[in-house]
Formats: C-alpha cells, sequence, structure tokens
C-alpha cells in the first residue's frame, strides 16, 4: 500500500515534500513510510527537513517523535552542528549557513539514527532541496512544514499532506480541514489564456477584509504570489473562490493525503477518516499504517 | 599617506581602494596589515612597484584574472588549524574543508602556472593533501578505513555483531509471524486494533498505544539481549577507534600549523599583488623614480576618469606634467584642469600604496601628505561657506609640517571678489613656494598669477578658436563629445604670449545658453 503512495509522490519525478495539516498529525509517521517503501525498493534516496526534525521529542510538546534512520548509501542535508560524529558521515559538500551552522550534504556509509534539520531561507530551501537531488541522483524526501512551503512554490515539488485526528475532533472536521487546505494549497497558476490580460494582483496576503471587499465588488481574477499567501479558512475562501477567481503566480502540486486517526480526544475511524479526507480532498489518501487506501 | 576625507575623495583614493580590494579573505588581512604599516618608504615604495611591473609582464591578464577567480575560492584554514594546535576535536566537516583548502591552493597554482607565474612564487601546503588523501576520493571527506588498520576492524566488527544482532530480530519475527499474519520488518512495526483485536502475542512488547494503532516492538530474549548488547559495546569501540583517528589527523594538521600560516600568508601577498597587477593591466604601470625637487609625470592617468569616460565611450588624453616645486596652471573652462591635479594626487597616491603608478615615467619626491585646496562646496559639517571652507584648509595647509608634500589648489578663492581673490592667490602661492619639501599645482582663471609670484607657469593647450566656432550647440552629450575631440588637453610650458582668457563664452554657447544672452555677453566683453 505504502508502495502505491511512493509510486503516486515520485510520478511527477521531483522531490517530495510532506507536510502536516496540524501538529501531530503523522507527518514524520508518512515521511518515513515513504522512506521504507523506498528501501523496498532499493531507490536511493536523498533527504532533509524544512526546520528542524528527527528530535526524539517534539520542541513544543515534548511526546516521543520518531527518530530519522538514515540507510546505508542515503545522502542528507543537515545543519553542520547536527552532523553525528559516529558513524562517521562521508561529507560531500557544504552549502547555506544556518542558525546550526552550514548546511551538510553527507553520505551514510554506515546505517545511522540522527536529527536532522533545515536550512534558514526560502532560498536556501530550494537551493537545498536542488543540490541534494543533484547529488543523489534519485528521490529526495523533504520533512516539511506548512508554514514554510511557501519556499517551494513554482518548483516541481510533489507535496503530501498529512492530516488527522489531531486537527479535528470528527471524521467530517478532519476531512473539512483537509479538503480547505488542500483547495488552497491547489490554487492554479495564472494563465492569461484562461484568466484573462489584467488580474488584480497582491501584494501581500489576501486576508479577510480583503476578501469582503472583493466579495463586494465584480467578479475578477486575482493573483497572489503562491496559495500560502492565502490567509482566508474555511467557508470565507469558498465563497471567494466561487466568486472571484483565485491564481497564484507560483503553484504547488499537491498529489496525496495520508491520515492518521489518532487525536487528543481518542482515536476516529481509521476507514472512515480515510474515506472522507479522499472525498474532500479530491486526491489520493492513505493511511500508511493501517494499510488503508481511498 | 596622510590625506584627509576631502583631499582624498578628489584624488581618487575610494576608486583606488575598491581596484586593490583583494578577493580573499588573506589578501584582506594582508591590504589591512599593510594600511596599519603606513606608507611605503621611497626604497620600499620603488621595489614594491618594480615587482609588480615585473609580475604584470609575465603575467597574461586573462590567465591573472583565472588566478584570481581561483583565490576566491580559497576557504580559510586558520580557524580550524588553531584549533587542532589548541587540542581541541576536529571534525569530519574540518577535514572536509582542510581538502578543500588543499585542493583550492592546487587551483590557484594550476592558474597562476598556467597564467605564466613562477613556480617557485606559491604558496606551499602540500603535507595537508597528503594528510587527509586517505579519505579523499573526490572533492568530499570520509574517515575512511585506510586511515587506520584499527578503524578498519572496528568497523568490520561492528558490521558483524549488526548482522547478528538482524539475525536474531529475524529468528524472533519469524517465530511469531505465524500469529501476527505477517513478518515485523522493522524495529518498530504497527499492529492497527482493527486486524489484531485480541492479545498480542507473546513476544511482542507495546511501545505506545493509540485507540486505532499499537506500536510494537519485539521482546528480546537472552540470545537477542546479548547480540545488542554486544553490538552497542562494538558501537563504542568504533565511536572511539573514529575520535582516536580524528585526533591523529588533527596532530598532524596541527604539526603543518606553520606551513599552513605560510602560505596563507603568501596568498595574501598574491592576491594583493594581482590587484595591483590587474590595474597595470588596464591602465599601465611604471617603476616610479624618486627626486626631491621633481615631480615629473609622463604621459600620465588619472584612472578613475578614464574609466569613467570609457563607461560613455570616450577617452581620455594620458597627461604629461613637468611640475618642480610651485606651477600655476591655467587654460580653458573644461580643459581638465582639476582633473590634471587630481592626477597628481592620484599617482602620489598609487606610489605610497605600492602600486605602480599609470603612467610611461614618473619621477617625484617621496610625498607623505597630500592636500587639495579649493574647488569644493559648503562645508555642512563645519557650517562654513565655500570661502571660508577653502580658506580653512589653506590655513590648515600651511601650519602642516614641512615633510614631503603635495599641495593641490583647486581655483582657490574663486567664490569672493576677484580683486581680492586673486590678491590672497598670489600670497597663498608664494607662501606655497617658500616651503621646504612642498610641491605645489595651482589651478586657476586669475591673470598673471604664476608671474606675480614667481613660479612656473604651465597651460592646457585647450582648442583653437577657429575650432570652438564650428561646434554646434545642441544635444548636451554630443556638444560634450565634440569638444572633447576639439580639446587639446596637453599640460605646456605658458610662454610670454600665452592666449589669456577661458573660453568661457564659447563654451557656454556650445553648452546651450540662448544665443542672444551669449551674444550679449561677447559685446560687454569686448568693451
Amino acid at each position: 500500500m505504502n508502495g502505491a503512495l511512493l509510486a503516486i509522490a515520485l510520478a511527477r519525478g521531483a522531490p517530495v515534500i510532506v507536510v502536516g495539516s496540524a501538529k501531530n498529525v503523522g507527518k514524520t509517521v508518512a515521511f518515513n513510510a515513504l522512506r521504507a517503501a523506498a528501501d523496498e525498493r532499493g531507490i536511493a534516496y536523498g533527504l532533509t527537513s524544512i526546520g528542524r526534525d528527527g528530535e526524539p521529542a517534539d520542541a513544543l510538546d515534548g511526546r516521543d517523535k520518531p527518530r530519522v534512520r538514515i540507510p546505508p548509501g542515503s545522502i542528507v542535508a543537515l545543519p553542520e552542528e547536527l552532523v553525528p560524529r559516529s558513524p562517521a558521515l562521508e561529507i560531500l559538500e557544504l552549502g547555506e549557513r544556518s542558525a546550526l551552522g552550514r548546511m551538510v550534504f553527507a553520505r551514510a556509509r554506515l546505517a545511522i539514527t540522527c536529527e536532522i534539520g533545515g536550512p534558514p531561507s526560502a532560498r536556501a530551501v530550494r537551493a537545498t532541496i536542488d543540490r541534494l537531488r543533484a547529488l543523489c541522483a534519485g528521490a529526495v524526501f523533504v520533512d516539511g512544514a506548512i508554514d514554510r512551503v511557501a519556499a517551494l512554490a513554482g518548483g516541481a515539488d510533489a507535496i503530501v499532506v498529512a492530516t488527522g485526528g489531531a486537527s479535528g475532533a470528527t471524521v467530517e472536521r478532519v476531512a473539512e480541514i483537509a479538503g480547505d487546505l488542500v483547495a488552497r494549497l491547489q490554487t492554479p497558476a495564472y494563465d492569461p489564456q484562461r484568466d484573462g490580460p489584467a488580474p488584480l494582483r497582491i501584494a501581500g496576503a489576501l486576508d479577510a477584509r480583503l476578501a469582503e471587499a472583493l466579495l463586494a465588488g465584480e467578479p475578477q481574477t486575482v493573483v497572489v504570489a503562491d496559495p500560502t499567501r492565502i490567509a482566508l479558512r474555511g467557508r470565507l475562501f469558498a465563497r471567494l473562490a466561487r466568486h472571484v477567481a483565485v491564481r497564484c503566480e507560483r503553484a504547488l502540486h499537491v498529489v496525496a493525503c495520508t491520515t492518521s486517526p489518532d487525536g487528543p480526544g481518542g482515536g476516529l475511524d481509521p476507514v472512515a477518516l480515510v474515506r472522507a479526507v479522499a472525498r474532500a480532498t479530491g486526491l489520493p489518501t492513505f493511511d500508511v499504517l493501517a494499510g488503508l487506501r481511498a | 599617506m596622510i590625506a584627509d576625507a576631502f583631499t582624498a575623495e578628489r584624488i581618487g583614493a575610494a576608486w583606488l581602494r575598491a581596484a586593490l580590494t583583494p578577493v580573499s579573505d588573506f589578501g584582506r588581512r594582508a591590504e589591512d596589515a599593510a594600511t596599519a604599516a603606513g606608507p611605503l618608504d621611497a626604497a620600499s615604495a620603488r621595489e614594491r612597484c618594480a615587482a609588480i611591473v615585473r609580475l604584470a609582464a609575465a603575467l597574461d591578464p586573462d590567465g591573472a584574472g583565472r588566478a584570481r577567480v581561483a583565490l576566491r575560492t580559497v576557504p580559510d584554514p586558520l580557524a580550524i588549524v588553531s584549533r587542532a594546535r589548541a587540542g581541541d576535536p576536529l571534525g569530519d566537516v574540518d577535514f572536509y574543508e582542510l581538502g578543500r583548502f588543499a585542493d583550492a591552493l592546487d587551483a590557484v597554482a594550476h592558474a597562476w602556472v598556467q597564467a605564466g607565474g613562477a613556480a617557485d612564487e606559491l604558496p606551499v601546503a602540500s603535507a595537508v593533501g597528503t594528510v587527509l588523501a586517505p579519505g579523499r576520493s573526490g572533492a568530499g571527506f570520509y574517515l575512511a578505513d585506510a586511515f587506520d588498520p584499527v578503524l578498519a576492524d572496528a568497523r568490520t566488527t561492528m558490521a558483524e555483531a549488526d548482522t547478528r544482532v538482524e539475525r536474531e530480530r529475524t529468528r524472533l519475527a519469524e517465530a511469531i509471524a505465524e500469529e501476527l499474519g505477517f513478518v515485523p520488518a522493522a524495529e518498530e512495526f504497527v499492529i492497527v486494533r482493527e486486524q489484531h483485536a485480541g492479545p498480542l502475542p507473546h513476544g511482542v512488547r507495546v511501545v505506545r498505544e493509540t485507540p486505532a494503532y499499537r506500536l510494537c516492538t519485539l521482546e528480546r530474549d537472552m540470545p537477542a539481549l546479548l547480540a545488542e548488547t554486544e553490538r552497542d559495546g562494538e558501537r563504542r569501540l568504533l565511536a572511539a577507534e573514529e575520535e582516536r583517528v580524528r585526533r591523529e589527523l588533527a596532530d598532524a594538521i596541527a604539526r603543518e600549523r606553520e606551513a599552513i600560516v605560510a602560505a596563507v600568508a603568501r596568498l595574501g601577498e598574491l592576491d594583493c599583488a594581482l590587484a595591483r597587477v590587474a590595474l597595470v593591466h588596464r591602465f599601465g604601470g611604471c617603476v616610479p623614480t624618486f627626486a626631491d625637487d621633481a615631480f615629473v609625470l609622463t604621459e600620465a592617468t588619472f584612472a578613475p576618469l578614464a574609466e569613467a569616460l570609457a563607461g560613455e565611450g570616450r577617452t581620455y588624453t594620458p597627461l604629461s606634467i613637468d611640475l618642480r616645486g610651485t606651477a600655476v596652471l591655467t587654460g580653458p573652462n573644461m580643459g581638465g584642469k582639476s582633473a590634471a591635479l587630481a592626477l597628481c594626487g592620484f599617482v602620489a597616491l598609487c606610489v605610497a600604496a605600492g602600486v605602480p603608478p599609470p603612467a610611461r615615467a614618473v619621477t617625484l619626491p617621496p610625498i607623505r601628505r597630500v592636500a587639495w585646496i579649493g574647488g569644493g562646496d559648503v562645508d555642512r559639517v563645519r557650517l562654513l561657506s565655500a570661502f571660508a571652507a577653502e580658506v580653512v584648509r589653506a590655513r590648515d595647509a600651511l601650519a602642516a609640517p614641512e615633510f614631503p608634500a603635495l599641495v593641490l589648489v583647486d581655483e582657490y578663492a574663486r567664490t569672493t571678489g576677484p580683486r581680492e581673490g586673486r590678491a590672497l592667490l598670489i600670497a597663498l602661492v608664494e607662501a606655497l613656494a617658500a616651503r621646504a619639501h612642498t610641491s605645489a599645482f595651482v589651478a586657476t582663471h586669475f591673470d598673471g598669477v604664476a608671474e606675480a609670484a614667481r613660479v612656473a607657469h604651465l597651460w592646457v593647450s585647450g582648442v583653437a578658436p577657429a575650432a570652438l566656432d564650428g561646434i554646434a550647440a545642441g544635444d548636451l552629450s554630443d556638444a560634450l563629445g565634440a569638444l572633447a575631440s576639439a580639446m587639446d588637453y596637453r599640460i605646456v610650458p605658458a610662454g610670454p604670449d600665452v592666449a589669456a582668457g577661458s573660453d568661457a563664452i564659447a563654451l557656454a554657447r556650445i553648452l546651450g545658453l540662448p544665443a542672444a544672452l551669449v551674444a550679449r555677453a561677447s559685446v560687454i566683453y569686448e568693451r
């Protein structure tokens, strides 16, 4: 089953970025499931993180987090301070400077479990991922973060959205949140042929105040820099999207979702959840632990 | 070289500083050290200029450019070497950087030799490359087995221990596979409650539970625990071996400290020298000759102006100036008088910095101070009018110690009444001429200053009146181009019959002043 998720993620021939719709929705589980599927198929890969990751416990809530195990032959991009001393990695290159030192591109000669972290800026995120791809000549998996995914806009990267019971108390609510997020992330790129020659370009965020003003006006095409500039949620965005054509300069490509039924209030029905999220997002959806697909 | 900010700006100091900016940190350190050491004495300046001229002649300009590019990429190893020297542990990233340093030195050497440089002038730190060679199959670095057989053994032993652990894990997994319905493949595995509602098989330990899943691991029996304990021990041994090899490498690097420091210093010298060579390749350069009583330039170029003109498709005319003691320079407006003054200051600046002055030949005193008086604007810092500012600058120049100085006076007292202004200027020229060790070059439009002060009178050849009349007023850029083409910028001794005047009215016409106004001015002038 996870092989199917891997196939969808790699179909674009581009780096795969896993982002979560909220905290503790199984993002790292999905990330590791993709890597495990690649391991099973003997696919060499590179990996990095947008932001710090791989710590034994979550930096915010202290909950245990899955460690990042790097198999031999994989290439990892991580800050200098996180480079483990044993077993030694093969240092290939140095990249951008981050708060934890320069980014280091390294190959694992022996299996190693370690903390990985990400580059400091949007530009560095892009540069790191591109360099990683060039170095490993195979798949690239990025443990992403929804608030830093703007750095990837305009690229060919395949985005997998992890969602789950931690983002809503019911199956319906989790699915609604996932659908809303995916709808925004999938905002189409502006095309003058299709959308007309003189759109309203919005320099900053498309927020509620601006949305109200647009709803009061004539239908038109509105262009934001990238989907993360849409600071609208739920029905307001849906209303706006029906009234005006919302487009972006640099699009993102969401290819699949994953679900985790666990949440602070207990567990949701895994089968119902995976189906509901698939319906709400229109994307292939997987529960990588239960082996479910919808 | 002492020059206040106003003077420095006038004589192109910022331009020269930018042109001499090294491309590497080593070069910047060398340049900073040279600046801190103060101006070169005459012998050192001559020696330095001679070395640069020789180097410029030996090096191919494109190749020298490539050598500078190679220099730019050399990482600085000193911090790492200092840490190694202090006994601090080095990491693999440090060894990678040292490897890059060794590679970059090779690249600089290659570019240098390709450019025509002598191999014996190159920095050498080949031992660094030799020390790190076992870990470097390409540009990267790995703490490879080849560094030490004991390290290789530790890795082999750990791999064997890993295999034993994996064998034990497989044994345990297969033992519960039938009951579970699958073979747990990973260290941790998930059992979905829906699929396994009942009790878990013996040998499965729950790590974390959720309403939907149980995250499990295999319960280790004694053989498995022993294998893991042994593997963990081997891991620690491997870690210790890796640290030991790193320590030995760091010690070996520390022993090369002197060679590395010397190589880095040499890189800095090369960087600074190549910046000077680049200037010589662009503008030419000569070895200056020192003489106390002459400031003589032959076909010298004020490089900042030459560069600016080239940017506009225009050509700079190199100037020859024979300045002995104090001289007055007159000539038409826009004839390059101020630029001639600036050229003298620029040449003095170059020589003090060990830069071959851009000229065919230069003879000058060992100038230690340059002062520019006049030609300025209101001094907003000290709230002085233009006149007050230049008077204060003249006062300061005269009060300065009489060590070898170059005083450049640009249209002093032009902002006051012409009679009093001329008197002030003549008095200033007399005072400058009376000073020991002072070369002074005084540009003015006042008549008879040189004769009154009994100093040399030089003259910008200018434009023949007929040529001026032939230039049409119109587009400013075209007019300036035509004027520049017609202008003879050469500076020659003014004969007794030298024409007075500044061609100001004719130039005003060319620059587009209304024709009626120009005609009226001519009438008034002829009266």
